[in-house]
């Protein structure tokens, strides 16, 4: 999150100096309010909203990357913190009413705030669209970051069977499919497991490369992978798994250190799902056509 | 009374070469981005030490890793894979004794003899019945927490160095103490299908065909060789068995006549306090120890002997089956009757 947050230091700077500023200026000009005269309660709402202001807009810029999305979020949100801030030094200093521009940061800075803050809003939500398009592949119909593998940024287990269980409620047919890499333990014995981390990422992004825009891909465990595809069956799905299969044969993975090449095998189990099917007993049964893909070097579709 | 007369280790005592297994741990960690204090906090240990390769850790630092370890990676497969490369390992002689057996027997047989540099916390046992060939896991030294992820590791490490040595998957079966987990995807990818939860103990099994049959990798004569050096190596008066591994073997054989706690630390030479402050270190009740030896050997006899409720009941001295029924349900969480058929089920 740091690492981010030091990508905006403008920003942040300009939103906090002027904070600063404006309290310096007060202290400056304005006297201070007897202890008695300060209002609790407005402290309390004013200042704690201007803060949870302040957080969120932290919290955007920390967990985006920089553009004009980002910008215009935090602007937004920093000119609205600014006029809650301005708002709030009011509890606590009498400030003249020829200081023009105490009122002016009360009362322009939080509509010019809102403004960019629903401008950039509305980009946002066109950014997120494209975003989905590219994620199509790795998350179906819902999302949930607990679920995401930490190496593959696949789905893990959890995930796939969540949306076994959404599709298994609908009427279309489908094919469940694991891929798992041959002698994948050796990789890890022979290179290390940095290489074996390495090949598991890229044959992950190999396999989605060679997916269809409505399967879903995740995780399974370790070299295990498991593919959902809606809507498909029988000979299609064959012939999917013929076309991974080939993909992966082809690809030349690279040792990072000696740039040696290392082919790889996968073998693939396939089920057919249907409707009103469990999703524990569909994942068992694709498990068990694996095995018998790996005692064939293959493809293997239980019945 | 009979005195214990093996020698045990404890889990303060430092003996674990840290350049070892707790490197390889390490590593997996390291390889995530995660700093080095993180995994080391609350073990005691630098970095630096580690490196040094002439550092020891005890049992219970190894431990602190691995709670950290988990800790850090909690939905991570490390306990898998970590065993995945565990073994052969680069363990010095060890390591070669392994790399080179012949076949499955002597793997089994150098890992029993020397589970005291392999795999300390967690140690192996072997049993034999007519058709099957069963590897214990036993806690050595108090695992706790760390038990599953130990069970874990080790059996996804003697799979892994079995497929790597024989130069193919070998068929074995699995039985879990604990009740099966609510992910079991790991399970299913690093050891296989054969899995069966809650059965008592933890014990991988496989048809005695296999113990002899040739390993392309092995060497009989470089198997002779690092033998001769291990045992040079680390002489006569080495303990290689874990304090509560130690109680554990004792209470098993003396289960016809159970004895008191005072009666058992005066088998190892204590006064009964002593040996209760040493149970509590080991993070271990003398009744618990007890209670699983004796489930341990019915399992053993119900199983591997083919004994009825009543013969087993007479052998623990129990006056009447029904309570002999109502102990083992305590001991196990099943009747006699439900575990046979999980085993049998387990045994096909």
């Amino acid at each position: 999150m740091f690492s981010t947050l030091f990508l905006h230091r403008r920003k942040l700077l300009l939103v906090f100096g002027l904070a600063l500023a404006s309290v310096i200026a007060s202290v400056m000009v304005g006297d201070a309010k007897h202890w008695r005269e300060i209002d609790w309660l407005d402290v309390l709402g004013e200042g704690g909203s201007a803060v949870a202001v302040a957080i969120w807009m932290l919290l955007i810029l920390g967990s985006r990357p920089a553009g004009r999305v980002t910008d215009l979020l935090t602007l937004g949100l920093g000119f609205i913190f600014l006029a809650m801030w301005q708002d709030n030094l009011d509890e606590f200093i009498r400030i003249p009413a020829e200081q023009w521009w105490d009122a002016w940061l009360e009362s322009v800075a939080m509509p010019v705030g809102i403004a960019l803050l629903t401008y950039g809003l509305f980009h946002w939500h066109s950014e997120q669209l494209s975003i989905n398009r590219q994620l199509a592949k790795r998350e179906r119909l819902f999302r949930e970051h607990r679920f995401i593998d930490g190496l593959t940024q696949l789905g893990r287990a959890d995930y796939l069977k969540e949306q076994l269980q959404l599709h298994l409620n609908s009427t279309r047919p489908m094919t469940l499919m694991m891929v798992d890499i041959n002698d994948f333990s050796s990789v890890n014995r022979r290179f290390g497991h940095r290489e074996g981390d390495r090949l598991v990422r890229e044959i992950a992004e190999l396999l989605l490369l060679n997916l269809r825009q409505s399967d879903l891909i995740c995780r399974y465990a370790g070299d295990r992978f498991a593919l959902l595809l809606p809507g498909t069956e029988g000979e299609a799905a064959l012939q999917l798994a013929q076309e991974l299969e080939l993909a992966v044969q082809h690809f030349a993975f690279k040792h990072s250190h000696t740039g040696e090449t290392l082919y790889q095998r996968i073998s693939i189990g396939l089920t057919e799902c249907r409707p009103g099917d469990l999703p524990a007993r569909s994942i068992e049964r694709v498990n068990q056509a694996l095995l018998t893909a790996q005692r064939q070097h293959g493809c293997f579709l239980a019945a | 009374m009979t005195m214990y007369c093996g020698r045990w280790y404890e889990r303060d005592e430092r003996f674990i070469a840290a350049h070892h297994q707790p490197a390889l741990l390490l590593d997996l960690l390291l390889a995530r981005d995660i700093s080095s204090h993180k995994i080391l906090r609350g073990s005691g240990l630098f970095y630096e030490d580690i490196l040094t390769g002439s550092h020891y850790l005890s049992p219970a630092q190894l431990q602190q890793l691995i709670t950290n370890g988990r800790k850090l990676l909690p939905q991570e497969d490390l306990s898998f894979r970590w065993g995945d490369s565990l073994w052969p390992g680069h363990y010095g002689v060890f390591s070669q004794l392994l790399a080179n057996a012949p076949d499955l027997e002597r793997a089994l047989q150098a890992l029993v003899d020397y589970r005291r540099f392999l795999s300390p916390l967690l140690v192996p046992r072997i049993y034999q019945d007519e058709r099957y060939c069963y590897v214990q896991w036993l806690d050595a030294c108090g695992l706790q927490d760390e038990r599953r992820f130990m069970v874990e590791t080790a059996m996804t490490g003697l799979t892994a160095m079995s497929r790597w040595l024989a130069q193919e998957t070998l068929p074995w079966r699995y039985g879990f103490s604990y009740a099966q987990p609510a992910q079991d995807e790991q399970y299913q990818v690093y050891l296989g299908p054969d899995l069966h939860f809650s059965v008592g103990v933890d014990v991988m099994m496989i048809e005695k065909h296999w113990l002899q049959k040739a390993w392309p990798r092995g060497s009989a004569t470089a198997y002779q060789v690092a033998l001769r050096e291990a045992q040079l190596l680390i002489g006569e008066d080495v303990a290689m068995n874990g304090f509560n591994e130690a109680v554990y073997h004792y209470l098993t054989q003396q289960l016809r006549a159970p004895q008191s706690l005072p009666e058992v630390a005066q088998a190892f030479a204590m006064s009964p306090a002593t040996f209760k402050r040493k149970l509590h270190k080991h993070h271990c009740h003398f009744q618990q120890l007890q209670d699983q030896a004796r489930l341990h050997v019915c399992l053993y006899l119900f199983h591997i002997n083919g004994w009825t409720n009543e013969q087993v009941a007479h052998y623990l001295n129990f006056n009447d089956t029904t309570n002999f029924r109502r102990a083992f349900k305590r001991w196990s969480g099943l009747t006699p009757s439900d575990s046979k058929q999980r085993f049998l089920f387990a045994a096909g």
